[in-house]
C-alpha cells in the first residue's frame, strides 16, 4: 500500500495534508445517449431521382447553414423569424409563433408559424433556406404528441396566442426534448377537416363529441396500412450516412 | 428541380441538367449534309457495346469512343468546328446565356381528346346519354368531308419538343452540372439536347463564350462553381433592403 499523495518537502518533515484527488466519473450511458438530431428535409424522399442531385442540394444547404444559424426545432416549438422586408419602416419584420407544420425536402423546405394577434388568426410559411430571413431565435423547444397541428386552426384561439415579446425559455444540451401531452379542446363543429378520422390519426385533441359520432368515424379506418410493405420506407442508414456528411461540413 | 434566389430576395425555380460523356464523333460537310451550314454529331451517355450492330458501331469506332445511347446534330458554322473525338463539358456555357433544351416528352400512352388536345367534352348530367368526353362534331355539313390533322384521339406523348429561351444561372464544372431556368421536356433522368437559343431576343447575349468550345487542357482553370451575376451564393449574409 503506498499513498502517492504523501508530501515530501524539501525538509524532509511530512508536508500539509493534500486531500486525496476528486474520482472523475465517466458516465459511459450518458455518453452514447448523445442527443442527435438531422433536420428532416435532410432525408431524401423516396424515388428514382440521381442521388447526386440530393448531394448538389446538401452542399448548398450545409454552406448556408455555416453562414446562417438554423437552430434545432420540432413541431410545436415556439419561433420568433426576422425577414427582410423591403415595404417596413425598418426593412425587417418580426414574427413569433408556433411551428405547425414542416414541409418540403432538401433547399425548399418551409415551415408554417401561426399566432393570434388581435383576435386574428395568422400563419406564415417561411422557407428554411430563404436568403430574406435574417433570423431564427428559438423561444421555447418542445415537442407535441402530433407532427402536424394544423388542428389548432379549428381549436380555441387561446391555444394559439403567444406573447410576441415572449422571454427565450433556457433549455438544456443533453437532455430529452420535452413532450407536451396538452389535449387541446375545439370549436364546435363543422371543422376544416375531420379531424376525428383515424386517417389523420391525432392525439393531442380532446374529443367531446358523442360516442356514436367517434364510433362512425372508425368506419374509415385502414387498419391494413401498417402492414403494408411497399409503403415502408427504411430511413436509418440513409440517415446515418446524411449525419456524417453534414457534421464534417459544418465542423470545416 | 431545385429553387434559386436572386440577389433581391426573389426565387426561381431550377432544373439540374448534368453533361454526362459527351463526344464529338463525325464531322458532316455542308455538301454532305444537304443544309446551308455544316453539321456535327454528338454523342450522349456510355452505354455497352454489345446490343448493336457492327456498322451501327464504325461511327464511334472511328471516333475511338466507346458506344453512345443518344447521338444528335448540331449545325455548326466553319470557324467553330471541333475535331471528332473531342470530350465536351458543362464549361461549353456561361451562366448568363440562354439555351434552347430539346428531349423527348413524357409518353402517356393512348389517350382520349379531353386529355390530348383539351377538349371541354360535354356535360355531367342534364340527359347526357353516353358522351361525356367525346369530341362532338368532326366537321361542317359544306364540307362534306374530315380534313387533314383534324385533332382526334391518339398516342399522347413520346415526341421530341423544346423549350425555348431558358437562361444558365450556374454551372458546376466538377461535376458538369448546368443549373437552366424553369422546367424541361421529359422525365427525370432523361437524355436531352442543350443548344445556344435560336431566339431573336437572345441573338446577342453571349457576351465572351468558350470558342469553338470548353478544352480542358489545363490552360484556363475554372472555380468549381460558376455562378451568374443576379444570382445568390450561399457564401454571402443574409439578404438585406
Amino acid at each position: 500500500f503506498s499513498s502517492s499523495s504523501y508530501q515530501t518537502s524539501s525538509d524532509g518533515k511530512p508536508g500539509k495534508f493534500q486531500p486525496p484527488p476528486k474520482p472523475v466519473i465517466i458516465d459511459k450511458q450518458r455518453q452514447t445517449e448523445e442527443r442527435r438530431f438531422l433536420s428532416p428535409e435532410f432525408i431524401p424522399p423516396r424515388g428514382r431521382t440521381d442521388p447526386l442531385k440530393f448531394y448538389m442540394e446538401r452542399k448548398d444547404m450545409i454552406q448556408r447553414r455555416r453562414v446562417f444559424n438554423i437552430p434545432e426545432f420540432y413541431v410545436g416549438s415556439i419561433l420568433a423569424v426576422t425577414t427582410a422586408d423591403p415595404y417596413a419602416r425598418e426593412k425587417t419584420s418580426r414574427f413569433v409563433g408556433i411551428c405547425i407544420q414542416r414541409g418540403g425536402k432538401g433547399l425548399g423546405a418551409t415551415f408554417v408559424l401561426r399566432n393570434v394577434i388581435e383576435d386574428q388568426g395568422v400563419e406564415i410559411c417561411y422557407e428554411l433556406y430563404s436568403p430574406r430571413i435574417q433570423a431564427i431565435e428559438l423561444l421555447k423547444l418542445e415537442k407535441r404528441l402530433d407532427d402536424n397541428l394544423m388542428y389548432l386552426r379549428d381549436a380555441l384561439p387561446e391555444y394559439s396566442t403567444f406573447d410576441v415579446n415572449m422571454k427565450p425559455v433556457s433549455h438544456l444540451d443533453h437532455e430529452e426534448v420535452p413532450v407536451n401531452k396538452l389535449q387541446v379542446r375545439m370549436k364546435p363543429k363543422p371543422w376544416s377537416k375531420r379531424w376525428e378520422r383515424p386517417k389523420y390519426n391525432i392525439k393531442g385533441i380532446k374529443f367531446e363529441l358523442p360516442e356514436k359520432k367517434m364510433k362512425e368515424a372508425q368506419k374509415w379506418s385502414q387498419p391494413w396500412l401498417e402492414f403494408d410493405m411497399l409503403r415502408e420506407y427504411d430511413t436509418s442508414k440513409i440517415e446515418e450516412k446524411i449525419w456524417k456528411e453534414v457534421n464534417e461540413g459544418l465542423k470545416k | 428541380m431545385m429553387p434559386i434566389w436572386t440577389k433581391s430576395g426573389k426565387k426561381h425555380a431550377v432544373t439540374l441538367l448534368k453533361v454526362q460523356d459527351c463526344h464529338v464523333l463525325r464531322y458532316i460537310s455542308k455538301e454532305e449534309s444537304g443544309g446551308k451550314t455544316s453539321q456535327l454529331l454528338v454523342g450522349g451517355k456510355n452505354v455497352s457495346p454489345f446490343y448493336k450492330s457492327e456498322s451501327a458501331m464504325e461511327i464511334f469506332r472511328e471516333a475511338g469512343v466507346p458506344r453512345k445511347q443518344k447521338v444528335t446534330t448540331f449545325n455548326v458554322t466553319d470557324d467553330a468546328l471541333i475535331k471528332p473525338g473531342t470530350p465536351l463539358y458543362a464549361a461549353h456555357f456561361r451562366p448568363g446565356q440562354f439555351v434552347d433544351v430539346t428531349a423527348k416528352t413524357i409518353g402517356k400512352g393512348f389517350q382520349g381528346v379531353m386529355k390530348r388536345w383539351g377538349f371541354k367534352g360535354q356535360p355531367a348530367s342534364h340527359g347526357q346519354t353516353k358522351t361525356h368526353r367525346r369530341p362532338g362534331a368532326l366537321s361542317t355539313n359544306k364540307a362534306a368531308k374530315v380534313y387533314r390533322g383534324k385533332k382526334m384521339p391518339g398516342k399522347m406523348g413520346n415526341i421530341y419538343r423544346t423549350s425555348l429561351g431558358l437562361k444558365v444561372w450556374r454551372i458546376n464544372t466538377k461535376h458538369d452540372i448546368i443549373y437552366v431556368n424553369g422546367s424541361v421536356p421529359g422525365h427525370t433522368n432523361c437524355l436531352v439536347k442543350v443548344r445556344d437559343s435560336v431566339l431573336p431576343t437572345y441573338r446577342d447575349c453571349n457576351k465572351n463564350p468558350p470558342f469553338p468550345t470548353f478544352f480542358a487542357d489545363g490552360d484556363e482553370e475554372l472555380p468549381e462553381d460558376l455562378y451568374d451575376e443576379e444570382v445568390f451564393q450561399f457564401t454571402e449574409p443574409s439578404v438585406t433592403y
